[in-house]
C-alpha cells in the first residue's frame, strides 16, 4: 500500500497531465454545439459583459457602412410596399363585392427579435457569434438569425442575458437553399476557406445556372421563413457524383462586419416539430 | 514573493484580455493570427512544480476557450506546451543551478538561448492548435503555412512585450 502511495505521488505530474488532456480532448469531441454548458461559451455572464463592454465602444466604426446598407434596404422596401400597394388596388378593383384575407395562422406564423452582435469570428475553422440577447428578451434556441444583407445562422447557446449563435461561416451547419423564381433546391455550407463565399451542393445537374442568380432560403426547415436572401451565384464546381453539381455562392451578409441582426421566431417550429415527431 | 505572484496575476489578466478582444480578431491574409497569451506560461518561474504549471497553462487555455468559443482546442494544446516546458529549457540551458534569477528571460539565460526558447515553445504552440484545429476541416499545406505565420507573427509581438516586461520590472528595482 505504502508503495502503491509513493508510486502515485513519484508520478503524480503524469496523472495530473493526463486527467487535463482527457478533460481537454472531451471539451473537443462533445461536437454537439446545442448541447454545451452555457458557463464554457461566450455566452456565459463574465465574457458576454466584458464583449458588451467593448462592443459599447467599437460599434461605432462601422456606423457609416451600416447606414448606407440599411438606406439601400430602406429603399427596396419602399418600392417593394409601392408595388404591393399597387396591386394591393388592383386586387380590390376586382374583388371589390368579395373579402380578401389571408388566413391568420400563415400571416403571423413569425416574430422578430433584434440584438446585437458583441463578439464575431470569422477566420477559425468554426465560426461562433455572440449576441446581446438572452432568454429574458425571448431568444431560444434554434431560432434563425439574419442582418439587413441575408441570413447569418442559428442560435446554439442561451443564457439570461446573451446568446451564442452558430454562424453560417461554421461546418456543422447546413442550410436549405434553392434558385430563386424555381424550386430546385440544395443544401448551402461553407468549406472553410474565405468567409465570402459558401459551397451549395447537391443541385440536380440538368438546370443551367447563370452567374448573378440570387440564391434564398427554401423554407422547408422552418428555421428561416422561404424567400431570404442567401447570396448569388459566383461559379460552377467540379464534384464527385455525377447527378449532382455544387454553385460557389457569394454571401451577401459581410459576415466581417456584422452589428445589428434580428433573430426569427416561427410560431410554426414547434407544431412542426410535434408532426415530424408523430411521422 | 507576493509581489511575483501578484505580477503574475496582471501579467495573465492583461493577456487574455488583449488576446480575447485584439488578436483573436487579427486574421491577416487569413493565415496569420497571433497567439500572446502563451507568453504567460512561458514566463512562470522555471523552480515551479510541474503539476502547478500544468494546472495553470491548463486554466489559461480554458479561459481563452471559453472567451473564444474553442471548446478543448486551447486547453489541450496549453496542456502540451505547459508539459514540454522543461524539456524545451533543458535543451538550451545546460545548468539550471548557477541561474540568477528563476524566471526565463534574456537577463536570466542570455539573449541566444532566450531566443531560441521562445521561438520553439511558440513553433509547439501554433503547430499543436493548428493542427488540431485542421482536425475538424483545412487542408495539410494551408495548415503548415498557418503553423509558420502564426509562429513568426507571434513570435515578433512577444519579442515587443519582452521588452516592454522586463525595462518595467528593471525601473522597480
Amino acid at each position: 500500500m505504502r508503495n502503491l502511495i509513493s508510486f502515485l505521488i513519484r508520478h503524480s505530474s503524469w496523472f495530473v497531465f493526463l486527467f487535463y488532456v482527457a478533460v481537454s480532448l472531451l471539451l473537443l469531441f462533445r461536437n454537439n454545439p446545442y448541447q454545451q454548458y452555457v458557463y464554457l461559451t461566450s455566452a456565459n455572464a463574465v465574457s458576454a459583459s466584458v464583449y458588451k463592454g467593448v462592443s459599447s465602444v467599437t460599434s461605432y466604426f462601422n456606423l457609416h457602412s451600416i447606414n448606407r446598407d440599411l438606406q439601400e434596404r430602406n429603399a427596396l422596401l419602399e418600392m417593394e410596399v409601392i408595388d404591393l400597394r399597387h396591386r394591393l388596388d388592383e386586387c380590390r378593383i376586382l374583388l371589390s363585392a368579395d373579402s380578401l384575407s389571408l388566413p391568420d395562422s400563415v400571416a403571423r406564423s413569425y416574430e422578430y427579435h433584434f440584438a446585437s452582435v458583441i463578439n464575431n469570428s470569422v477566420s477559425k475553422p468554426m465560426n461562433y457569434i455572440t449576441i446581446d440577447k438572452g432568454s429574458s428578451d425571448g431568444i431560444e434556441p434554434e431560432m434563425g438569425v439574419v442582418d439587413q444583407n441575408g441570413v447569418v445562422g442559428i442560435v446554439s447557446v442561451v443564457s439570461e442575458h446573451a446568446a451564442r449563435v452558430i454562424s453560417l461561416l461554421n461546418p456543422n451547419m447546413r442550410l436549405s437553399c434553392k434558385v430563386k423564381n424555381s424550386d430546385y433546391f440544395g443544401s448551402l455550407y461553407w468549406d472553410g476557406s474565405s468567409p465570402y463565399y459558401a459551397i451549395l451542393e447537391e443541385m440536380p445537374r440538368h438546370i443551367t445556372y447563370h452567374k448573378g442568380d440570387t440564391i434564398i432560403t427554401s423554407g422547408y426547415s422552418a428555421v428561416f421563413p422561404e424567400g431570404l436572401i442567401v447570396g448569388t451565384i459566383e461559379s460552377g464546381m467540379r464534384t464527385k457524383d455525377d447527378n449532382f453539381i455544387a454553385l460557389k455562392v457569394k454571401l451577401s451578409t459581410d459576415f466581417t462586419r456584422l452589428s445589428t441582426v434580428r433573430a426569427i421566431k416561427s410560431k410554426l417550429t414547434d407544431e412542426l416539430k410535434e408532426i415530424e415527431k408523430e411521422g | 514573493m507576493a509581489r511575483q505572484v501578484l505580477q503574475f496575476i496582471v501579467l495573465f489578466a492583461v493577456l487574455i484580455l488583449v488576446q480575447v478582444l485584439v488578436c483573436n480578431n487579427i486574421s491577416i491574409f487569413n493565415v496569420a493570427t497571433p497567439f500572446i497569451f502563451i507568453y504567460f506560461i512561458i514566463r512562470l518561474p522555471i523552480d515551479m512544480r510541474i503539476n502547478w504549471v500544468l494546472t495553470l497553462s491548463f486554466l489559461t487555455g480554458l479561459v481563452v476557450d471559453i472567451f473564444s468559443d474553442t471548446q478543448g482546442m486551447n486547453s489541450l494544446a496549453c496542456t502540451l506546451l505547459g508539459a514540454s516546458r522543461n524539456t524545451v529549457f533543458g535543451l538550451y540551458v545546460g545548468r539550471r543551478d548557477e541561474l540568477v534569477d528563476m524566471v526565463p528571460s534574456v537577463r536570466s539565460i542570455g539573449i541566444a538561448a532566450y531566443m531560441k526558447y521562445l521561438l520553439t515553445m511558440t513553433l509547439l504552440y501554433c503547430a499543436v492548435i493548428t493542427f488540431v484545429e485542421a482536425f475538424t476541416l483545412r487542408d495539410a499545406l494551408l495548415s503548415l503555412l498557418r503553423v509558420v505565420c502564426c509562429t513568426v507573427l507571434s513570435f515578433v509581438i512577444m519579442l515587443g512585450i519582452d521588452s516592454f516586461v522586463n525595462t518595467k520590472n528593471e525601473k522597480g528595482l
